[in-house]
């Protein structure tokens, strides 16, 4: 298995397209403040509102039994963890990386005046902009404040982009599959008009335009051309989030100079008959994320990998009429990784007995698990990119 | 500029293109008569009298999921069959300057066409009426802002995003504010509702000024702030001439008298469509279109129609921006934050799509709300109905010459001498005439500059 070193790929790139303008584009695009070997984040997104107290059970607590009749985790379905606290059994598969001590689990996490629309607080959570509304992601300036980086450093596994990648300055990028994001862009005309980039004189937005487009071809053959000999060995789940991660750990193994990673799982909006559905995706969720993690570490690629999963808010307390959960507040952050400070549970249970009209109150800003990534994981300045000086958590 | 040159750039920015295909869409004029007829698919909701199961939740679920649908495809196709096209061109920018969300198909409906008939008329009335409008009581929980609980999120974004923009009001008159719009709600009717018992009716002090304040007082004197004025001059600037236009001096020109007539936007556009400023080659062919704008914009260019109307959910979605769903209440992204890898190289194959019927596995974002809006996932089929036989009876001539006449006909800036030629490779082996067009048409849509205009 042979592995193109980054300065090899641009040299065959060169030669393959010697005598264009096409080089010093090359050249820039993979000329980047990050080396091969730094750290990397890995970021899964539940979308939807997954029910956090179906996730991590306080089976201590009266009051969780006495709001959800019909919902509540039984025991025999449940795994317990703590004294007090209990894995939703769909995440049996988490168990071993639980025990290793792999895993660190976070409380409470909001934010102060929690919006309960989907969109809003999905938008929230992506800009990490609480009261002003911004057409940029923390991941985004994070690329941002890094300058002179590709769009490849933070790559989405999707077909578009969310809002966390996108940057002033650079906007990451998106795939679900290097080989056919490669395919559509060395297109014969795609790759040919994407190189003919007018002159120095063009207008500001039209030279953007090319630059973005010979940007995507530059990265999609890197990518490419990185992963196509490189065939891993470990087995993920076939379901839609078991790709995606497949893809995930496929680019990191291959030593592709991605910094940041981006996926999500939706259909957790789970208002009526929630238990079901809730396990089924919880199961996906469980099973792929093991996979990646084994992957990782036996590539010896989970020292330098943290994966963070998060919701966009939590949901109510109380259940509702329709066996399901309606929108709510706080939530539970999970945290994966070699290099946990605080493994198990970083901080206290829920206090079901103080809500804010049957929510709960949250006690971590989820600002601060960005800022801790940001500053502890990523070695960048957090307070330029959260435009905020947040408080550091020790879980990493 | 030739005057060729500037009734292109005209028909671009104030409507969605030329064609000369229609003649009725020639943009001969700003204003035409009747363009402001409502919208009028969805049926006044009846109050029901019974109380709803939980079957029935479902279908209510169902019928309005439909419904946004057809909301949306009614205002797509009237975007693209309008005789009045700069009438609805400003329609979707007041839908993005009152950025508003509802799952109630009626209320949307209602609110767009507060828009359509104010458009171009008197912002002051379009004021009054969406603030008391149910979709943006509703949007910005004004139903639960009640003396002694206030919510303030109306309030705050009037002044901030409606009117005046940040830093022209201080905290404290939001709050105060929020008290004088207290009880103002709507009935299940979806009209609105002044609730006295919810209602403040004490003093409050709004911009140093201390007296019995009632919502439309606000209102009012927010509009003798001729901040207001300069606020929204700005933003039309930015959305019809240049998104970056920073110039203070010429931004109060317009404001002036603009906050004179009594905020007419009718007079504010013309004197921006007819000023030195609009027809500045800078601005030329340098903004770039929105997802609506380029999915009307290739039905104008090949006088067409979509043979599944359900394709412009698909490509609505997929280019993130589905109308009547915008992402927040600051609206859509606007200008290079359109523009990222994946958006452009989709709008770079979606020509492919259209014309040639191909097919694609792209996939749009879950938004995560089981309540919203998708396209049927059915096989997709995503073909314009070009009459290419026709079209091509307008660009006769030797290939070279037209690639340069479809050039000017679709490009508001010209590309490179090599990008023609890449198109002109394109058409070798063209079985006639229109099969060449087809080629032609295909290689300069596909160009990054027709993303821009």
């Amino acid at each position: 298995m042979e592995r193109i070193s980054r300065r090899k790929f641009v040299q065959r790139s060169a030669l393959a397209t010697a005598g264009t303008m096409m080089i010093p584009q090359f050249l820039k695009a993979l000329e980047n403040p990050f080396a091969e070997g730094d750290k990397i984040l890995v970021v899964l997104q539940l979308s939807g509102g997954n029910d956090g107290l179906n996730t991590i059970i306080p089976f201590r607590n009266d009051i969780y039994f006495q709001s959800r009749p019909k919902i509540a985790v039984k025991p025999e379905k449940m795994l317990k963890v703590s004294d007090e606290l209990g894995f939703n059994g769909a995440l049996e598969k988490l168990r071993s990386i639980y025990d290793q001590g792999f895993m660190s689990v976070i409380n409470n996490v909001g934010y102060p005046n929690p919006d309960r629309s989907h969109f809003r607080s999905m938008d929230i959570w992506q800009s990490a902009s609480v009261k002003e509304y911004l057409n940029t992601g923390w991941i985004g300036r994070y690329l941002d404040a890094n300058c002179n980086g590709a769009e490849h450093n933070a790559v989405e596994i999707d077909d578009s982009l969310s809002l966390a990648l996108k940057g002033d300055a650079i906007k990451s990028m998106a795939l679900k599959d290097p080989a056919k994001l490669y395919k559509a862009t060395h297109h014969p005309m795609f790759k040919t008009m994407a190189e003919n980039q007018p002159g120095a004189h063009a207008d500001p937005m039209v030279s953007y335009l090319y630059k973005t487009a010979a940007e995507t071809v530059s990265s999609a053959a890197y990518i490419y051309h990185q992963t196509k000999t490189y065939s891993t060995t470990s087995v993920y789940p076939n379901s839609d989030l078991g790709n995606r991660l497949k893809t995930i750990g496929t680019l990191i193994n291959s030593g592709v100079n991605t910094r940041v990673y981006y996926a999500a799982l939706s259909g957790f909006d789970t208002h009526v008959n929630q238990n079901g559905q809730q396990e089924r995706l919880l199961t996906q969720y469980a099973e792929a994320v093991a996979a990646l993690v084994q992957d990782l570490d036996t590539h010896r690629n989970l020292d330098r990998t943290m994966i963070m999963t998060f919701s966009e808010f939590g949901r109510r307390v109380s259940e509702n009429a329709s066996g399901g959960t309606d929108h709510g507040t706080a939530n539970n952050v999970f945290i994966f990784g070699k290099k946990l400070k605080q493994a198990g549970f970083f901080n206290g249970t829920p206090d079901l007995k103080s809500l804010d009209e049957g929510d709960l109150i949250y006690q971590v800003d989820f600002r601060s698990i960005y800022a801790t990534l940001i500053e502890k994981w990523l070695s960048a300045d957090s307070s330029m990119i959260l435009n905020e000086k947040f408080p550091l958590l020790n879980f990493v | 500029m030739t005057d060729d040159e500037k009734s292109k750039h005209l028909c671009h920015r104030a409507g969605f293109g030329s064609s000369f295909l229609a003649e009725k869409k020639q943009m001969k004029n700003f204003f035409v008569k009747g363009g402001d007829v409502p919208i009028d698919v969805i049926a006044k909701p009846e109050p029901s009298k019974t109380a709803m199961g939980k079957m029935q939740f479902k279908e209510v679920f169902q019928k309005s999921r439909a419904n946004l649908v057809k909301l949306n495809l009614s205002w797509m196709e009237r975007l693209r069959n309008t005789n009045d096209p700069l009438r609805e061109k400003m329609v979707l920018f007041w839908h993005n300057h009152f950025s508003c969300r509802t799952l109630i198909p009626y209320l949307a409906q209602q609110q767009n066409n507060i828009l359509r008939k104010y458009a171009l008329g008197s912002f002051a009335d379009m004021l009054r009426e969406v603030s008391k409008d149910p979709a943006m009581l509703q949007f910005l929980n004004n139903q639960q802002n009640r003396k002694g609980h206030p919510n303030e999120n109306f309030a705050r974004e009037v002044m901030e995003l409606f009117t005046l923009g940040r830093g022209h009001y201080s905290e404290n008159d939001i709050k105060e504010a929020a008290r004088a719009f207290t009880g103002w709600g709507f009935n299940v009717k979806g009209e609105f509702q002044f609730r006295e018992k919810q209602h403040d009716f004490e003093q409050k002090t709004f911009r140093g000024q201390t007296k019995n304040f009632e919502g439309d007082d606000i209102l009012n004197a927010i509009l003798e702030d001729k901040q207001t004025a300069k606020f929204l001059t700005r933003r039309i600037v930015n959305y019809l001439v240049a998104q970056e236009f920073s110039s203070d001096d010429i931004i109060d020109d317009l404001a002036g008298p603009f906050y004179k007539s009594g905020y007419d936007i009718g007079k504010l556009v013309s004197n921006i469509l007819s000023s030195d400023l609009f027809y500045n080659s800078d601005f030329v062919g340098n903004r770039v279109k929105s997802p609506v704008d380029l999915m009307i914009g290739v039905q104008y260019h090949t006088a067409s129609q979509f043979a599944d109307p359900q394709s412009l959910i698909f490509f609505q979605r997929a280019l993130g921006q589905l109308l009547f769903f915008p992402p927040n209440v600051g609206g859509w992204p606007k200008g290079k934050q359109w523009i990222d890898s994946s958006s452009l190289t989709f709008r770079m194959a979606m020509p492919q799509l259209i014309f040639h019927n191909q097919e694609t596995e792209f996939q749009a974002k879950e938004d995560g709300d089981v309540n919203s809006l998708r396209e049927k996932k059915t096989k997709r089929d995503f073909s314009l109905n070009v009459d290419w036989k026709n079209l091509a009876g307008h660009f006769k001539g030797s290939p070279e010459n037209v690639v340069q006449r479809s050039e000017d006909y679709l490009l508001s800036r010209p590309t490179s001498e090599e990008n023609r030629k890449v198109i002109l490779k394109l058409t070798a082996g063209a079985k006639d005439d229109s099969d060449l067009v087809k080629r032609i048409f295909t290689g300069i849509m596909s160009l990054p500059e027709y993303q821009l205009c």
